[in-house]
């Protein structure tokens, strides 16, 4: 066929343990060079970075690494345990300990750890419990503390969850983000309603490094922090007041973008990560 | 765009609403009433089967409806904008952020949710009334 084109990006599964729950987990990868592991949203799957994996400028450098964290896209719950009997919350303790057990699965040396939102919140975390296991993190969309999100309208039997969650996270976008890219932001948010909530847990609820901040050896771990002018759930003050607060980090503010800028708009997004890129390879050289 | 009378303000947001390509595909079941409450004006906005029912311009006090969305007229007045500037883009944003107040049912409004998001962003196109 004429038009045919196969993509770089390759998509594999890895089976570990996380203490004792069995997890096999999806992921997609392309590129070589320093590992660039990164996280999707809260309720979501790791084709939000469906740009960055094929930006030959960032895979010429970097292996970047998009998996899908359990109970999301095609990485299934625990395979050992009958979880549905319990209600899905999600903690920072299991958050980080299954990250470094998937970059460890994977034998990845010298890490950076990105991740947006929730993921940003957990790339904090591992700054401050992990600083030996990763060269560095980008919190993208992240605070020491965002609470307000867990809410019941996510699972809400009398309204279409699926409609709730993908239009309800409609304006953490920015407007001038193509339709084009937030309509499939928000496709992708149509498909996650069971595991939004319980994410929320961890994002709103367990995750607060407030007064905390000051632990993160910002010297061994260096954190840079992206966040955009639209995100109205962690705003540019909210990462500029988490960034103060630790050393060594960096603050970029991101104009004309929301809490998803890898996936409403890759084109701009790129563009300050290449800058926190370079700062985090600047301080390194 | 000029709006020289509420009459015509309403006309045209039906019109736009009524031909809107996304609210024809998936507005089937997109009913509810609701009050935007704009400080100086109001407006009772009743929507059925995605259509524009009925618009009334200051509505009288037990002129019944759903839910309400108040806020400042000068939030309403970024909200319409073309492109709205940060915190005044959506009514979570402007609720998290801002002014903006959800009253009343709102599970009638989470079920609506995604058509209203289209409906309300007409404002951008017809912007407030005068």
């Amino acid at each position: 066929m004429a038009n045919a084109k196969i993509s770089s990006v390759v998509g594999r599964y890895v089976s570990f343990d996380v203490e004792e729950e069995e997890y096999k987990v999806f992921y997609l990868e392309n590129g070589t060079g320093q590992p660039l592991v990164c996280q999707h949203t809260a309720g979501c799957h790791n084709h939000q970075w469906r740009g960055l994996l094929e930006d030959e400028e960032i895979t010429e450098n970097y292996r970047v690494i998009a998996y899908d964290l359990p109970r999301h896209g095609k990485s299934d719950p625990p395979l050992n345990k009958e979880w549905w009997k319990e209600e899905y919350k999600l903690t920072a303790d299991f958050f980080t300990k299954f990250i470094v057990a998937f970059c460890d699965a994977l034998e990845l040396e010298n890490p950076i750890f990105m991740g947006s939102s929730f993921g940003g919140n957990v790339a904090l975390q591992l700054a401050l419990h992990y600083p030996d296991r990763f060269d560095a993190v980008i919190p993208v969309e992240g605070a020491d503390y965002s609470p307000g999100f867990y809410l019941d309208w996510w699972q809400h039997p009398h309204a279409n969850a699926a409609q709730v969650c993908a239009s309800g996270v409609w304006d953490l976008m920015a407007p001038q983000s193509p339709d084009k890219e937030r309509w499939a932001t928000w496709f992708y948010y149509s498909q996650g309603a069971e595991a939004f909530k319980g994410d929320l847990y961890y994002y709103s609820v367990d995750h607060d490094l407030r007064g905390k901040l000051e632990q993160i050896q910002g010297d061994k771990v260096k954190v840079v922090m992206l966040t955009g002018s639209y995100d109205y759930l962690t705003p540019p003050e909210a990462g500029k007041r988490t960034a103060s607060q630790i050393k060594n980090a960096e603050f970029i503010e991101m104009e004309g973008i929301g809490h998803f800028p890898m996936s409403e708009n890759h084109e701009e997004f790129r563009k300050y990560l290449l800058q926190a890129l370079s700062a985090i390879h600047g301080v390194k050289a | 765009m000029t709006v020289t009378t509420t009459n015509d303000w309403s006309n045209r947001f039906k019109e736009l609403n009524d031909s809107n390509e996304e609210l024809n595909a998936h507005g089937k079941y997109f009913s509810c009433s609701y009050l935007l409450d704009m400080e100086t004006t109001k407006i009772l906005v009743q929507t059925h089967g995605g259509k524009i029912e009925k618009i009334t311009m200051d509505p009288g006090p037990l002129d019944p409806y759903q839910f309400a969305i108040r806020a400042s007229q000068d939030t309403w007045s970024k909200f319409s904008m073309p492109t709205p500037p940060p915190m005044y883009h959506g009514i979570f944003a402007a609720s998290f952020q801002r002014d903006m107040k959800l009253e009343g049912d709102l599970l009638v409004l989470m079920q609506n949710l995604r058509c209203l998001t289209t409906q309300l962003e007409l404002l951008r196109v017809v912007g407030i009334p005068a």
